[in-house]
């Protein structure tokens, strides 16, 4: 019987069977694709992270202690790739002598390589000029003792005479920070910048130079990186393990400076925002589509009791009856889950095999929820007292005690509070291997999302059952004469009408709000780069150099550069506290970039700037300085500026105009901007740091290198693309983009068959109904228009609902997710086509739904009235 | 002949084609007259409800005609001058009683007020005024069976058509149901056609019509 039984649901019920499944089939393939997209983010993070290490470990060799010993113990780690010894050694100064002037700097350090180490470590040492076969220079050397490839300069040796080295090309060190760290010192006691001189000598000319000088002996080791786990909390631990190994396995002969491990220490927290990301972004999609089926498998209970109450009728034992429910349930679980882990794959989610398992388990969870369940509880009921099942017609007590209300009002103080506080939603102490998320923060969140589907629940009924002459009136242009009856219809109707609006409600605001802090993001993300780069192209010149304003004029001729501004950089002395200082033209400087308001305090960008405009020694200072130095507007502000013709730091008054929290190119923490008339005239130079190109967006790339060619090598070229590669090196480009396409298929998915599928099966429910009707002598347009009111009540209830829960939920989102953005943003990006299609897409299934139903009711009237 | 109310001539009903065909129907003449009340008796699948269906304008015949002659036709799906009362009570189940009773007449554009008054007659003449604003899951089988009569009465049709109006009522309920349809007819000068399997319906008629494998045997 168990199988005819199965068979007879495939048969007669299809489309509810597979309907119950697709539900369960969205819930695990957004669990699965959206837990996918938490790995591989994770994953690119590590990759990225780790691939942008020039050196992942510098093991400082102990004074009097044997480097092959280190050597040795380091290549019996199996993830050890390569081990080189680095010599390095300090020496007083720097001589040369070239086109009839003779240089000299201060001290320098001169390290020895291996032939070997540009090619074990291709990002460590850049050529900008010659080869580097022989002894090379950093750039900042050869512009401090003006040589190049061919010129011999002097290295001076402590208590020893110097030597002389032909040069044979200038360098690059991408990554001289961490080159030049004091390996094993706190943070605090590393050195402030790296060395401005710097020699590299080929391994055997240092070894030679320095033979019977104390020099400091450094392993440089690259690391098997795919050997690391996927998540950088992981690697980051593993990799302080196997440093911490070493040491203790060296016997204190090394310590490591372990650089891979701090790169992937820092991209803990994008990790820990990625996973915040999916609770925030997946979960409610997967609570929505579990709701979804709930209600299919609910359209369908009707029919499902009679048909028990005859099984039962015919002499089958309530165990049977269960084991009935339970083996649909298994049906449409297994079906679902299959089907779902298909589509999650076929997305494009990396398959990890725990994710997949968690999203089938809440797959098969949902099924029995919402398929067994009931059908066990209706089982019961029917053995009890079927007589005892009534239908409540007094309100639910949650809407009496205005439960919704309540929730909403928590949420929304929860997010306040929280907010005040001040807190941060994911900590990655620095060398701390655990990493602290605050969940608190989704408690807002939740209790809003749940108080929102609540209160929608309250509108959608209290419309119908006080709003019955508003109802009427808005029926009565399609119905006529018969609107009273078709409003008295959905009246009646309301709990289930209700909760088809709740459903359709929740799901235009899961579309709405995931589409909104979607683009709210992309729109920082590039506000971030812009910051970052400062225009589309920017030209960026060499300290020192002494380039006017009017070589924007040049640049200006490139092909496709739309506009180019000039900006001064200098450094001054606020008090005892060293800040840079940016001159602009306040008129011409939007010609080039954007400004946002967020970016100023108390003021728009357009008001910052005509500030500037109205006060030439005016200044824009951050927000710490002016609670430093207790300023208010007008306030005279001395600064110290060094003076271009002597060298010398000047007394400059300013005066203060406004706050400004960003500024393209400008430094995270305090900076100035000034009228850069005002800064030349006051410093006796109008040498320009940055010039920032307009393309128009266009060509970027083609346009930066034709910059390049005209700038050559006196100033370095970078674009807003390699800018949104390094704001994106953690989160922000590398997989939302992936995600965003996969949340709004599914938001866009769930929206549509919260309209069609919901309404289409209600009303298959309906399909008598419809038949009577017809039966009754109603016309054809008469029956349509009857049976159309509830989905198109449900439709412009549920999406206005829905867009207003979706926009505020969306805020809620982005006020949680403060963190995630940089800077915040000014106003939400609301992304309306994708909204339309959502609308348009949720009309179409609708209206199809109802057509097709109506159409299929009259067809059979015959049939639904014998009831057969 | 100016009183007949609806002929069938030769009338022929298949469902389906092919091998699939099921003919429900088949070379059926018969007329009702308005002051006929007829018992159409036959076992279950005879085609009782399907000729009661042809008559009411519900379904089309696939061979023969079926004409209402004394109004203007009856184009499909608009029985106007026939009322029809099912198997079970079918009631919109989202409508009260009296919006149930008035709902053919506001699809055929009578004034609210009007249909409101004519429904409340209709129930009161079922005996079933006291639960007109009761919605249909609150009334009991015969109630809900009163009321589809009134519902069908309400329209003040020439002819009704009731199909196993007693079928799923117990004895007693059923006898004053049909007591109710006769008088209710009476009362309105409609002819009355009932399906049913029933013979104590069946006595309570002036005519009995039997059917059998869809070939009306006594007419």
């Amino acid at each position: 019987m168990t199988w005819r039984w199965l068979a007879g649901l495939a048969r007669k019920r299809p489309v509810r069977l597979l309907a119950t499944a697709a539900g369960v089939a969205i819930a695990v393939s957004l669990l699965a694709a959206l837990g996918g997209f938490v790995v591989g983010s994770e994953q690119t993070m590590t990759d990225r992270v780790a691939a942008g290490v020039a050196v992942d470990w510098q093991v400082a060799v102990a004074p009097r202690h044997d480097p092959a010993q280190v050597v040795d113990a380091l290549r019996a780690d199996p993830r050890t790739t390569a081990a080189v010894r680095v010599g390095f050694a300090d020496a007083p100064g720097l001589h040369a002598r070239s086109g009839g002037t003779v240089q000299d700097t201060g001290a320098a350090r001169v390290l020895g390589l291996p032939p070997t180490y540009r090619a074990t470590f291709p990002q460590a040492v850049r050529v900008l000029v010659g080869n580097t076969d022989g002894p090379v220079v950093a750039q900042q050397t050869a512009a401090n003792l003006h040589v190049t490839p061919g010129d011999t300069i002097t290295i001076r040796r402590a208590g020893r005479p110097p030597y002389q080295v032909r040069i044979t090309g200038v360098v690059e060190l991408p990554q001289a920070d961490s080159l030049f760290q004091r390996i094993g010192a706190p943070p605090q006691s590393q050195p402030v910048a790296p060395p401005d001189n710097v020699v590299l000598l080929p391994t055997a000319r240092f070894d030679a130079v320095y033979a019977g000088t104390p020099v400091s002996t450094q392993i440089h080791v690259a690391r098997d990186h795919a050997a690391l786990p996927h998540s950088p909390d992981a690697a980051f631990t593993e990799e302080t393990g196997a440093a911490n190994n070493l040491e203790v396995r060296t016997s204190g002969a090394a310590v490591v400076g372990n650089n891979l491990g701090a790169a992937l220490d820092a991209a803990r927290e994008d990790a820990g925002y990625a996973r915040i990301l999916f609770l925030f972004l997946a979960v409610p999609g997967a609570v929505l589509a579990a709701g979804l089926t709930g209600a299919v498998a609910q359209a369908g209970a009707e029919r499902r009791r009679n048909e028990q109450a005859l099984l039962r009728a015919r002499g089958a034992a309530p165990g049977r009856l269960v084991r009935l429910a339970l083996l649909e349930a298994g049906l449409v679980g297994l079906v679902g889950v299959l089907v779902g882990l298909a589509v999650a794959w076929v997305t494009g989610a990396t398959p990890v095999l725990s994710w997949d398992v968690a999203a089938a388990t809440v797959g098969v969870g949902v099924a029995a929820l919402v398929v067994a369940a009931p059908a066990v509880r209706d089982v019961r009921a029917l053995a009890a007292d079927q007589a005892a099942r009534s239908r409540s017609r007094s309100r639910p007590a949650w809407m009496r005690y205005g439960l919704d209300l309540l929730l909403i009002a928590a949420g929304l103080v929860i997010v306040r509070v929280s907010g005040q506080n001040k807190y941060t939603l994911v900590l990655a102490p620095e060398g701390v291997p655990t990493v602290s998320v605050s969940y608190w923060a989704f408690l807002g969140p939740t209790l809003a999302w749940a108080g929102a589907g609540l209160l929608c629940w309250r509108v959608a009924d209290g419309i119908l059952t006080r709003g019955r002459r508003l109802v009427t009136a808005a029926a009565r242009p399609s119905l006529g004469a018969l609107a009273p009856t078709g409003a008295s219809m959905l009246r009646r109707r309301r709990r289930v009408i209700a909760r088809s609006t709740v459903l359709l409600a929740l799901a235009i605001a899961y579309a709405c709000s995931t589409a909104t802090f979607n683009s709210t993001y992309r729109q920082q993300a590039e506000v971030d780069a812009q910051l970052t780069n400062g225009a589309d192209v920017t030209v960026t010149e060499p300290v020192g150099a002494d380039v006017p304003p009017s070589y924007a004029d040049r640049l200006g001729q490139v092909a496709g550069v739309r506009s180019v501004e000039p900006m001064l950089h200098r450094f001054a002395y606020v008090g005892n506290d060293l800040q840079d200082l940016y001159g602009i033209d306040p008129t011409g400087i939007t010609r080039a970039t954007h400004l946002q308001d967020s970016y100023f305090q108390q003021a728009t960008a357009t008001q910052a700037l005509a500030g500037l405009q109205a006060r030439p020694d005016g200044i824009l200072v951050s927000a710490e300085t002016v609670n430093d130095f207790q300023l208010s507007p007008g306030d005279l502000v001395r600064l110290r500026i060094q003076d271009a013709r002597t060298h010398r730091y000047v007394t400059v008054p300013f005066h203060y105009v406004g706050i400004v929290n960003e500024f393209p190119t400008a430094p995270k923490d305090s900076f100035i901007v000034a009228n850069a008339d005002y800064v030349a005239a006051r410093t006796h130079s109008d040498a320009v740091g940055t010039f920032l190109i307009d393309t128009g967006g266009r060509d970027i790339t083609g346009v930066a290198d034709r910059v390049s060619a005209v700038v050559g090598t006196d100033g370095s070229v970078g674009t807003l693309l390699q800018a949104r590669g390094l704001v994106g090196s953690s989160l922000t480009s590398v997989d939302l983009s992936r995600l965003t396409r996969l949340e709004l298929a599914f938001a866009l998915l769930l929206a549509m068959a919260a309209g069609g599928l919901v309404l289409g099966l209600g009303l298959a429910e309906r399909q008598r109904g419809i038949a009577l009707i017809t039966s009754l002598g109603a016309s054809v347009r008469q029956t349509r228009r009857l049976a159309a009111t509830e989905p198109v009540y449900v439709l412009v209830v549920g999406t206005v609902i829905g867009l207003a829960a979706g926009w505020a939920l969306a805020s809620l989102t982005v006020t949680v997710l403060t963190g995630v953005f940089d800077p915040p943003p000014t106003s939400l990006a609301v992304p309306w086509t994708y909204l339309a299609v959502v609308v348009v897409g949720a009309a179409a299934s609708v209206l199809a739904g109802t057509v097709l139903v109506t159409r299929r009711a009259r067809a059979r009237a015959r049939d639904l009235l014998r009831g057969t | 002949m100016t009183d007949l109310l609806v002929h069938c001539d030769h009338v022929g009903r298949t469902y389906g084609r092919g091998e699939r065909a099921v003919v429900a129907l088949h070379d059926v003449t018969c007329a009702v007259r308005a002051t006929d009340r007829i018992a159409l008796t036959g076992p279950s699948g005879s085609g009782k409800s399907t000729l009661l269906q042809l008559m009411a304008g519900l379904d089309r015949s696939t061979s023969g005609t079926v004409t209402w002659p004394t109004w203007d036709g009856s184009p499909f799906g608009h029985p106007e001058r026939a009322g029809v009362v099912f198997q079970e009570a079918s009631l919109i189940p989202s409508l009260s009683a009296a919006e149930n009773a008035a709902f053919p007449l506001l699809v055929q554009g009578v004034a609210a007020d009007e249909a409101r008054e004519r429904a409340g007659d209709a129930l009161d003449l079922l005996g079933v005024g006291a639960v007109a604003s009761h919605e249909p899951d609150e009334l009991s089988g015969g109630q809900a069976q009163r009321v589809a009569i009134a519902r069908a009465l309400a329209t003040r049709p020439a002819l009704l058509l009731a199909d196993e109006p007693t079928g799923k009522l117990d004895s007693a309920t059923g006898a004053h149901v049909v007591d109710l349809l006769l008088h209710a007819c009476a009362e309105v000068g409609a002819g009355l056609v009932v399906a049913t399997h029933d013979h104590a319906v069946a006595r309570r008629m002036d005519r009995t019509w039997a059917i059998h494998d869809g070939e009306l045997v006594t007419p």
